[in-house]
């Protein structure tokens, strides 16, 4: 019996050495032939968006074969990126780079400088609306990321539900949206608890969920102008207040359940409201009953509010990794990844919305956006984004913020200024410490 | 009487231990929105929720990978385990008790403390994205040498002393002597450390990221709580009844062995 | 090995010398090199600023100066600290009523034992998946059975209050088993005749109780105390899961904390601070209550 279990050892240590040793054959292949890596996103979308874009260029390009590989995410895929940068395991290129981490990869000389390449510049100015070329610019003046898409965060809304409750139209400031969640939410079964409501967030006290209330909802109320300038905090008091305090009625009065949904609470009615991004078209279309009537308005702003409404657009782009064999190459793979053509597919298979000038004027997208008119909302909305901020450790900033929404919005126990006065007080720690 | 409300108490148990796996492996065969409900049946019975899952990961392969990494890290550990033990238990030589200190010592510490540096370790030796990065931090284990070391304790001496009085070498000992004797140590050792090994979800998250090489619970967790499952209860729940099934069964084969041998191991106190 | 010269020694007492090294070496090797060098690496990187990809700086005392100003790492160890008052008793509780039953001469005694050892064995993932559902608030199947019996709802996991407690019984759920069968074969070791004597001497069931099992299962309890100290200090993946360290940090342990700060926050050297701090803590605490054994537990 012990000489078994020994043989069994052995053989199978032997087939695990066998199976697994490191990747030799990115030297060995011929020498004509380049083999590239890319992470792409790992959600089933973007993974078979990934995989068509990967096939073709594969079969046109017989000499720069790319194999594509998802990018795990745990609960955070920048951890994962982070660790493969230090160990310098990174692939030839990523294409879901969140801009809040590059500045990271910069110091730690992870990435290569993009506009080192001589068609860079050209690329940009016929993709990027200028307005946007200064945010994806690193501190030293050069760029290391190739915009790629922008989700703006808008307010998905049941067609249904608001127009039993009377509403033509979906509410466009806070007082608005009380008044809808007033009639909306609704005791169904007569238990004397509401079993539908207007709308939920998640309410663990967790940074990155605060990018689809808090964060949306402030940059909303000041016309985008962001927490942080030049690395100071910059919160404007009364904006932040009153984000709190209409989360904080949301919660008081129950129109925002403290639950955590398993499944989709908005495709089974129990939810009228939900703050997402554009790939939330996708899921809809392949999850959502065909009879389930849903449309996108901007977030809600304080009352009395003028002018255009800002949102968060959660960016994520495209970066060249510095321990790559091959940048010429990769970058050619990278400007695939950006081509028109792409582009379509990044909305046709994802719902995502490209960083491209006068998307919803060309005429290779119109025949697109008039069959998919959902999408049009957040083209429009692309624009009126603000992206992450560049101010280093934003997400332990945005952790402190997270702390007190849940105090003052979600618990109740903070009066909203007193949230804000702590949130601002405990960044200044923080940042203190981090000197 | 009081039989009855022995019964009644074990009941309560029962239902308290077994219903939630019960409810869950019968949500499987649920449509999504009937999860929710109360009644304890489907009412149709659809296998969607498994489909999904082996539509969207390679979770046949992450089995094969788990069944690896745990026959691996199992039987090195079984061997090097009994072999530190038997030193620590029955050989003489200076120093013992110091070693013997520093094992009691290595449990005290956190892993997360450990984390951090020994994934720079695994990655500085290459290991990331490969079994091997998996199996050989874990090759050897403390509370393993503890309970072996307890049970080859209460070994008579006598025996053994009269093995080298024949000629035999240490080493033919522990393999002809001191194993027989103590198949219930080996065995308890072996399925705690087969348990915590199978079940072991924050290392493969760091070191694996390349979907061929992912075992079973980082693919589970990935798929839960990342975007795989899509947010569907349905196939997180399959996932889930999938990810234990091969613990379970592996429990219910051994488990007369292994509650008999951990009823005379060195838990005794 | 050279048996035969260590045997002219006379007794066995300098017997196996060699051969002890040759057989533990290969463990210690291993620990040197896949715990001593981490260990070495972690002190080193107490005393630095490290976020994994720009190069560490040194930065002295600094992470021991914040650590003692961290007013949500005390949150944190204080959150374990109640976590260990609420689970301990309960579990030995739970596992000794359990054990006591399983113990007596009920038939079916192994099927249940079979049983009540399942959560033990089934992965923390699998139980997280299922507990989230179980005992989501509005939704969750436990509060579903609740109200259609005419009760309240209670606030498993969204109130402060709750969380915690919640959290415990959920840990309990999943390891009582594993105590169960710890504590029967404590009981299984107390001499039938023990009893028997104090049956003849008229003993009540519960001077039994108080006046043999409970003083004879002396070491077992230990053992007991012990492992499910050292287990409730690493608390981690249920609050990871299931609440993220809320409602209002009332489930922030402390390896969630420090696993924030080294994965979310990227402070490498902090949170290796920290993580030492801490295993001092169990070091103390271990130690503690390793006085009260009367023979070495292991």
């Amino acid at each position: 019996m012990f000489k078994r279990s020994k043989i069994v050892f052995w053989s199978v240590v032997a087939v695990a050495f066998m199976g697994c040793g490191p990747n030799s054959d990115s030297g060995s292949a011929s020498d004509d032939i380049v083999q590239l890596t890319y992470w792409s996103s790992q959600n089933p979308q973007e993974r078979l968006l990934a995989t068509r874009l990967v096939d073709a260029w594969n079969l046109s390009h017989p000499n720069i074969q790319v194999t594509v590989q998802p990018l795990p995410a745990g609960q955070s895929s920048e951890e994962v990126l982070l660790a493969a940068v230090a160990a310098g395991t990174t692939p030839d290129l990523c294409s879901n780079i969140w801009p809040g981490v590059v500045s990271a990869f910069i110091k730690a000389g992870g990435v290569l400088a993009l506009d080192s390449f001589a068609d860079f510049d050209s690329l940009l100015q016929s993709r990027v609306p200028p307005t946007l070329h200064d945010r994806f610019k690193a501190e030293d003046g050069h760029f290391y990321q190739l915009p790629w898409k922008s989700n703006p965060i808008l307010m998905q809304y049941n067609v249904r539900l608001f127009e039993e409750a009377g509403f033509a139209t979906p509410p466009r400031t806070y007082s608005e949206f009380l008044t809808a969640a007033e009639r909306i939410s609704k005791d169904l079964n007569g238990d004397g608890r509401f079993d539908r409501w207007i709308g939920y967030r998640n309410i663990q006290p967790i940074w990155h969920e605060r990018f689809f209330d808090y964060y949306s909802f402030y940059l909303g109320g000041t016309h985008g102008s962001p927490l942080f300038e030049n690395g100071e905090v910059a919160i404007d008091t009364l904006t932040s207040n009153a984000v709190f305090e209409f989360f904080g009625e949301l919660y008081r009065r129950n129109f925002f359940p403290k639950t955590k949904f398993q499944g989709n609470a908005f495709v089974s009615e129990q939810i009228a409201t939900e703050f997402v991004g554009p790939w939330n078209i996708a899921w809809l279309q392949e999850n959502a009953p065909p009879d389930l009537e849903y449309a996108y308005a901007p977030l809600p702003v304080p009352d009395g509010l003028q002018g255009d409404v800002h949102t968060y657009g959660d960016y994520k782009n495209i970066t060249i990794f510095s321990n790559t064999k091959y940048p010429k190459e990769t970058w050619a793979f990278a400007k695939y990844l950006v081509s028109k053509d792409a582009d379509l597919l990044l909305l046709e298979l994802a719902t995502q919305i490209p960083i491209r000038r006068n998307l919803t004027h060309d005429s290779l997208f119109t025949a697109f956006f008039l069959e998919n008119p959902k999408l049009i909302p957040f083209a429009d909305q692309v624009p009126l984004t603000t992206g992450v901020e560049g101010v280093p450790g934003f997400a332990e900033l945005l952790d402190a913020i997270a702390q007190q929404f849940e105090a003052a919005s979600v618990y109740g126990i903070r009066s909203p200024s007193e949230a804000t006065r702590r949130a601002i007080a405990r960044i200044r720690v923080i940042q203190e410490w981090n000197k | 009487m009081k039989k009855t409300l022995g019964y009644i108490a074990l009941f309560i148990g029962l239902i308290a231990f077994a219903y939630p796996f019960v409810w869950m492996v019968l949500a499987t065969f649920k449509p999504e929105v009937e999860i929710g409900s109360l009644a304890p049946f489907p009412s149709v019975w659809s296998l969607d929720s498994y489909r999904m899952v082996f539509e969207t990961i390679p979770i046949g392969r992450a089995f094969l990978n788990s069944l690896i990494v745990v026959a691996s890290v199992t039987c090195s550990v079984l061997f090097f385990g009994t072999t530190t033990a038997y030193a620590l238990a029955k050989l003489k030589w200076k120093g013992r008790e110091t070693a013997f200190n520093i094992i009691l010592f290595t449990m005290m510490v956190p892993f997360m403390v450990m984390l951090i540096p020994l994934y720079t370790l695994v990655v500085s030796l290459g290991w990331t994205d490969s079994l091997i990065g998996l199996i050989v931090p874990f090759m050897m284990n403390a509370t393993a040498i503890l309970i072996l070391r307890q049970s080859f304790l209460t070994l008579p001496t006598d025996i053994l002393e009269a093995a080298r009085i024949d000629g035999c070498s240490e080493w033919r000992i522990l393999f002809t002597i001191v194993w027989p004797l103590s198949i219930p140590a080996i065995v308890t050792a072996g399925i705690l450390v087969f348990i915590g090994s199978w079940n072991e979800v924050l290392w493969p998250m760091m070191v694996i990221r390349q979907e061929e090489w992912m075992t079973m619970p980082q693919m589970v967790a990935l798929f839960s709580v990342g975007g795989g499952a899509q947010s569907k209860l349905g196939p997180q729940l399959a996932a889930a009844v999938l990810l234990g099934i091969p613990i379970v069964v592996a429990y219910l084969y051994f488990q007369k062995h292994f509650i008999s041998s951990l009823a005379s191991t060195g838990l005794k106190g | 090995m050279n048996w035969k010269r260590s045997k002219s020694n006379g007794s066995g007492a300098g017997l196996g010398q060699r051969i002890g090294y040759v057989m533990a070496a290969p463990y210690f090797v291993h620990l040197a090199i896949f715990f001593g060098y981490p260990l070495l690496f972690a002190m080193v990187l107490v005393f630095h600023r490290w976020d994994i990809v720009t190069p560490m700086e040194f930065v002295g005392l600094k992470n021991f100066t914040r650590l003692f100003h961290d007013d949500l790492f005390f949150r944190a160890l204080l959150n374990t600290g109640l976590f260990l008052v609420i689970h301990i008793p309960l579990q030995i509780f739970v596992s000794l009523f359990f054990a006591e039953l399983l113990n007596s001469k009920l038939k079916g005694r192994s099927f249940f034992r079979t049983i009540y050892f399942l959560p033990v064995v089934v992965s923390g993932v699998v139980i997280a998946i299922l507990f989230q559902q179980l005992f989501a608030f509005e939704t969750g199947y436990i509060n579903s059975v609740l109200s259609a019996l005419g009760g309240e709802r209670i606030p498993w996991l969204v109130s402060p209050e709750w969380a915690m407690p919640t959290i415990a019984l959920m840990a309990t759920w999943k390891n009582v088993g594993f105590y169960i069968i710890l504590f029967l074969v404590g009981l299984q070791n107390i001499p039938a005749s023990m009893y028997e004597v104090a049956f003849l001497e008229g003993a009540t069931t519960w001077q039994r109780w108080t006046r043999v099992t409970i003083p004879l299962l002396n070491p077992m309890m230990v053992t007991v105390v012990v492992l499910s100290t050292i287990g409730g200090f690493s608390l981690f993946i249920e609050p990871y899961i299931l609440t993220g360290g809320g409602p209002l940090n009332s489930t922030l342990t402390a390896l969630l904390y420090i696993y924030n700060q080294a994965f979310y926050f990227g402070h490498m050297g902090y949170a290796a601070a920290l993580g030492l701090f801490f295993a001092l803590i169990i070091l103390i605490v271990v130690l503690l209550q390793r006085r009260f054994v009367e023979e070495d537990i292991y």
